[in-house]
């Protein structure tokens, strides 16, 4: 079942001008501001920290990963929604994936982008990103981490340009009726030699697909790589060997989230219910129950079983996230993030969009404060003793700039996505349009 | 009344308690003037050198102070006698060594004085102190008596032009380790008898050496009130000879960049020639789409 049903009686130039990339109305231009406020007060904090160095954070000789860590695993498990989409669905030929692999990919493409930023903001010496290069090991996960970002990167930039090539001739061929072309001369640059002739078709078809196999290894690995950043040291919480199943579990629940979340959005500020219907819903809300229940299995497995043995080096760690002062945290986590949303989408009411998208907000911030209790707590609670620490060394809390920059690299996120909406179309015109005449009786 | 006694009981109590507590700060803010100490060393009977010590009691306890600036003189404050100014360091140490020029003075005199001045500025008035040394040297021997390996010391004080050994010295002799000094018998220190000596069996027969199964003797006086600190070493062959066992230069997981195992480089780089090669042809496929475009726009115009 694709979206065909609902635009059955839509012309061409119907679904051309419902999917051309619209102006910014008045809540378009509020949000971008906000939007572009937060990441202007996340540049500023971040000018603090390059002049005051990470003084100016509340990290210190055990809490060395805060929350900018998190954050990045967090875009890092989230990015992994293009391959799920985009790939996944196109070589299982999910007929339905049409409306929704766009959305993933630039949520794909965008937040990699920050998680590579994230990282150098970390670093707190950003020239230093230099000698990674330089005097790189490539026996440090650290390493393997940064080669398969940037391969991420660029395949799921690729992926995004090669689909986009046939709306882009589409957007040049519509010129007039486009409300504003500002960016007609992008569009001429960047794909202007799009004839659609049927030797560019074959091409691009069989680079798609190309792709499609590539990226899926790839998004195993960069997750995978990330859960090994902490899986091949011996701390409590980290020893073990179920970490990149649990990882990449974890981030195709979060993408998902993510994309129902945006779908919602999208669905709503560019009326697109024709396109993203209520079948969409359904059926992204059955894979999400799937996901959240897979995670959750990995959640118990990870968190029973020592829980269960309960050795005294893990003690403190595990007693922390169950009754201590992570508490609250880790139980919002499960429960907000996992079993709640499952509790709503098992059922078929709420499986539609109004439910969806508070299930898929509640996955995602779930799922932000469970990146949190991965990386902090357990750095709280080292196996050698503390000797002669001074006592703020035994808890955390970011300070401002750390807030600032994180909540500023969340907006640039969504600022790239708001954007990309603005220039690009968020749903494939050229797909739409193809899906919709195949299934038309001739 | 009983109740009447408690309560002059607790009272006088509090009243102790408070001015104990009072004394205590009273005690702990009067101390808090930095003090400034001089010590002297003599390592191996080379070129001595004067450590100057800066601290400030807060509290009930001595934190150095940094960034003292400190003039050290050979027994006399003035211009010419001035070994040399230092700084304290983060940890309130500053040293200074004797330079050549004070050679002559240096060989010629049997007992030295000397003298430390600090700068002084508006948070700190100028600070003095001095240690007054008698020349001597720390003699480190080794000896085979009935068999047993004994270590001597002996510490010579110079009168005139004569190295006279001096009785009653304590000192400490040592064979040197990683973390510290392992005494060489059970005794952690020795007080050389009526001729001067100090001899000490050695008893660490199963220590380990190094390739050769050298060892390391030393022999130390420490804080010595007319002599000062002076520290001797001497390589001795009576350790078993140990051969590294070390994976330094192995190719493994832990080691340098550069020896990562080639099991690993060899992976990692197939895998990364696999997929940016894919990424490469990626990018010449949409080159390709764009010359068949161009074509396609020629051969349009042409027909037109």
């Amino acid at each position: 079942m694709n979206n065909v049903e609902n635009t059955k009686k839509f012309t061409p130039e119907k679904i051309i001008s419902d999917l051309l990339p619209q102006q910014f109305g008045r809540r378009g231009v509020i949000w971008t501001g906000i939007l572009l406020a937060i990441c202007c007060i996340g540049a500023f904090a971040y000018i603090q920290q390059l002049r005051k160095g990470l003084v100016v954070t509340n990290m210190g000789d055990y809490v060395s990963w805060g929350i900018y860590i998190s954050n990045f695993v967090f875009f890092v498990a989230i990015s992994l929604v293009g391959s799920l989409i985009t790939a996944i669905f196109r070589l299982a030929d999910v007929p339905w994936r049409t409306p929704l692999t766009r959305i993933s990919e630039i949520i794909a493409v965008s937040a990699i982008t920050f998680a590579a930023l994230i990282i150098i903001v970390d670093m707190g010496r950003p020239e230093r990103m230099l000698f990674l290069f330089t005097h790189g090991r490539l026996q440090s996960p650290i390493m393997w981490d940064v080669i398969v970002i940037s391969t991420y990167f660029c395949t799921s930039l690729l992926l995004l340009y090669i689909t986009l090539l046939p709306d882009i001739k589409i957007m040049i061929g519509a010129k007039e009726k486009m409300s504003t072309t500002p960016f007609y001369k992008l569009y001429k640059w960047l794909g202007n030699f799009w004839k659609g002739t049927e030797r560019q078709e074959k091409i691009r078809d069989k680079s798609i697909t190309i792709l499609c196999i590539t990226i899926i290894p790839v998004a195993f690995c960069i997750h995978t790589v990330t859960s090994w950043l902490f899986a091949t040291t011996y701390r409590p919480g980290w020893d073990s060997t179920n970490f990149g199943a649990y990882f990449v579990s974890g981030a195709f629940l979060v993408g998902a989230g993510g994309v129902v979340v945006a779908m919602y959005v999208f669905r709503k500020v560019y009326k697109l219910e024709h396109y993203i219907t209520e079948r969409h819903f359904d059926k992204m809300g059955k894979i999400l129950v799937l996901l959240a229940l897979l995670y959750l299995y990995f959640n118990v497995n990870e968190y029973l079983v020592p829980a269960f043995k309960m050795k005294k080096d893990e003690e403190a760690h595990l007693v922390g996230l169950f009754t201590g002062e992570f508490a609250p945290l880790f139980w919002f986590a499960i429960i907000v993030g996992m079993i709640i949303p499952i509790i709503i989408l098992v059922f078929k009411k709420g499986r539609k969009p109004n439910a969806m998208f508070v299930a898929g907000v509640m996955v995602v911030v779930g799922a932000w404060f469970k990146r949190y209790l991965i990386v902090t707590p357990t750095l709280l609670h080292p196996f050698l003793p503390k000797y002669d620490a001074p006592a703020k060394y035994s808890h955390y809390f970011p300070s401002w700039q750390e807030w600032a920059i994180t909540a500023g690299s969340l907006a640039g996120v969504l600022l790239i996505i708001t954007f990309f909406a603005r220039v690009f179309p968020i749903i494939s015109i050229y797909k739409t349009i193809t899906d919709h005449e195949s299934e038309l009786p001739s | 009344m009983k109740v009447n006694y408690h309560h002059k009981l607790i009272i006088l109590l509090f009243f102790l308690a408070g001015t104990t507590a009072a004394k205590i700060q009273a005690q702990d803010s009067a101390a808090a003037t930095t003090i400034l100490s001089l010590r002297y060393f003599l390592p191996e009977n080379k070129v001595p050198y004067i450590e100057v010590n800066t601290k400030k009691k807060t509290g009930r306890i001595f934190e150095p102070v940094k960034g003292v600036a400190v003039n050290v003189y050979f027994n006399e404050t003035s211009e010419r006698n001035l070994l040399g100014k230092i700084t304290t360091a983060s940890n309130g140490i500053g040293k200074v060594g004797i330079p050549a020029s004070f050679k002559a003075a240096w060989d010629s005199a049997t007992e030295v004085k000397f003298l430390a001045v600090s700068d002084s500025s508006k948070e700190q008035e100028s600070l003095n102190s001095d240690v007054t040394i008698k020349k001597a040297i720390l003699i480190l021997d080794t000896a085979l008596v009935d068999g047993v390996r004994n270590v001597t010391a002996q510490l010579k004080e110079k009168k005139g032009s004569e190295w006279i050994a001096v009785k009653e010295i304590e000192m400490k002799v040592g064979v040197k380790r990683l973390g510290g000094n392992l005494t060489v018998g059970d005794a952690d220190t020795y007080t050389s008898d009526s001729t001067g000596l100090v001899s000490a069996a050695y008893m660490r027969d199963s220590l380990a050496g190094d390739e050769k199964g050298n060892l390391i003797l030393v022999a130390k006086v420490e804080d010595n009130d007319a002599y000062g600190n002076l520290v001797v070493e001497k390589s001795v062959l009576w350790g078993k000879p140990t051969q590294a066992d070390t994976h330094f230069w192995h190719r493994t997981l832990w080691s340098t960049g550069n020896r990562a195992p080639v099991w690993l480089i060899f992976i990692a780089f197939a895998i990364i020639a696999g997929v940016w090669s894919t990424i490469i042809y990626l990018v010449r496929q949409i080159i390709k789409i764009k010359k068949i475009g161009k074509e396609y726009e020629r051969t349009a115009t042409a027909i037109k």
